[in-house]
């Protein structure tokens, strides 16, 4: 298991998340790191670990949220475990998948957010929020995809010793 | 890639995942949350820090540094005077309802009186807290305060900058850190009126991030620019916190009540400081409800 580094790097992903990033606006809206380093680390190790580093980063942004606790842990944890699934394999050469996963994640996590948003009660406007929140962090998301895989990569070959496997 | 022999793992989470939130809903998290609050907050802090002093070396003209501290000095002024000036409105409106109230009692020398406040508030403690982050929910309008329950900081205190303009109420607390209800929040509802009328409404967030006043009643005639302030009907909140002005008043033949836009006092984006108010005094409804 890999969260003896992937906690702090969650940790600090959270913390930049609520105190740097909620204030940038790149192409009309703002990256959502933690979920793409959950999309990143599933892609590379598997549903597993995806879900795994998910959870942690859930937790973390569940910490640094008003809203109702669990909310990004349940949101997170999902992603993770969609992003590892063996299926994901067919769509391409890893970069490709990265960064349409990075997309279909962002967009899946975002949804499954806003759906217990609605259960729970939250005032929630379907098109607006698609369209000025989970739309731009899916495109930068989809853009920062190659940062955070090269990022990663370089955790996992120190974890993984035999990284190279299955023609990466 | 590394295969995975089994995919328990992720069930037993998202199962987790989903006991968390009907737990939260339960009411039967608490002790547990406040746990996983002390291990981020001391993070968050230092982060903070550091991501400030990095901000700052990036302007190494000394002369800029110097008129940007003239401008903020000036900006500073200027807000305080504001709303210094609305607070004198709203001392002027009370006093001229005074003396309504005492050429009522003059011109009726027969009556009896007896003088009330609806709410009444004063001074309390006012734990001041830096806004050091927000809400990582980009759905929800919250920010994060360095100010939590072991500065006496607890859920549904109000949240005010330096000049009685209201930024929200607290909705959650950890021991070193508070989360505030931002009043553009779509859950957040302010009992409010308007400085120079009286007329009362309600003032709700939005999921657009802006402010609405509703429940006007038709009748009444709301003129743009005028001020709103909190009115304290129900006693949750102080009389006269400043929460922003009229833009526009729309009223649809089909609506009960008249709605208006309004512009807020404040930029949610750019709070830094903001003051808790931890007390004032309120009307205890418990002895009203039991008075003869």
């Amino acid at each position: 298991m890999s969260l003896y580094f992937g906690i702090p790097i969650l940790l600090i992903a959270a913390v930049l998340q609520s105190v740097l990033l909620e204030s940038v606006q790149i192409l009309g809206g703002r990256p959502d790191l933690v979920l793409l380093l959950v999309v990143t680390w599933a892609i590379i190790r598997g549903a597993n670990e995806g879900a795994a580093w998910g959870f942690t980063g859930g937790i973390f942004c569940d910490l640094l949220s008003g809203g109702t606790f669990g909310l990004w842990t349940l949101a997170l944890t999902a992603v993770g475990f969609l992003a590892g699934q063996p299926w994901v394999h067919a769509l391409g050469p890893t970069i490709i998948r990265l960064a349409l996963m990075s997309a279909l994640g962002t967009l899946f996590g975002h949804g499954l957010l806003l759906g217990a948003m609605a259960l729970l009660g939250y005032s929630v406007n379907l098109a607006r929020d698609v369209q000025t929140v989970a739309g731009p962090a899916a495109l930068l998301n989809f853009l920062l995809s190659p940062f955070t895989f090269t990022f990663l990569v370089w955790f996992h070959k120190r974890s993984q010793p035999r990284w190279g496997g299955q023609g990466e | 890639m590394r295969r995975e022999n089994g995919q328990w793992l992720p069930w037993v989470l998202l199962v987790v995942a989903l006991l968390f939130l009907i737990l939260v809903e339960a009411g039967a998290f608490g002790p547990l949350e406040s746990l996983l609050g002390y291990i981020i907050s001391p993070v968050e802090r230092g982060v903070s820090t550091v991501i400030e002093l990095l901000g700052g070396l990036g302007q190494s003209a000394r002369d800029v540094q110097q008129l940007q501290q003239q401008v903020e000095d000036l900006q500073r002024a200027n807000a305080t005077l504001i709303q210094e000036n609305f607070r004198l409105r709203e001392f002027k409106a009370e006093n001229d309802e005074l003396r309504r109230k005492l050429n009522f009692v003059q011109d009726n020398p027969t009556y009896s009186y007896v003088g009330a406040d609806v709410v009444e508030y004063g001074c309390g403690i006012f734990p001041c807290a830096t806004v050091v982050g927000e809400d990582t929910n980009p759905y929800l309008q919250y920010v994060i305060i360095n100010a939590g329950s072991r500065n006496g900081v607890a859920v549904g205190m109000p949240v005010v900058t330096s000049g009685a303009a209201l930024v929200g109420r607290v909705a959650r607390v950890s021991r070193n850190l508070a989360y505030v209800q931002l009043i553009n929040n779509p859950q957040s509802q302010v009992a409010a009126m308007l400085q120079e009328s009286r007329i009362t409404g309600m003032v709700v967030g939005t999921t657009e991030g802006t402010l609405t006043m509703i429940d006007i009643l038709p009748d009444e005639k709301v003129l743009g620019g005028e001020t709103i302030i909190t009115s304290a009907t129900g006693g949750l909140l102080p009389r006269g916190l400043i929460l922003g002005q009229v833009e526009s008043v729309t009223y649809l033949e089909s609506d009960l009540f008249q709605r208006a836009a309004i512009r807020p006092a404040i930029d949610f984006r750019r709070l830094e400081t903001v003051l808790v108010i931890t007390d004032f005094p309120r009307v205890n409804l418990e002895e009203l409800e039991g008075a003869p």
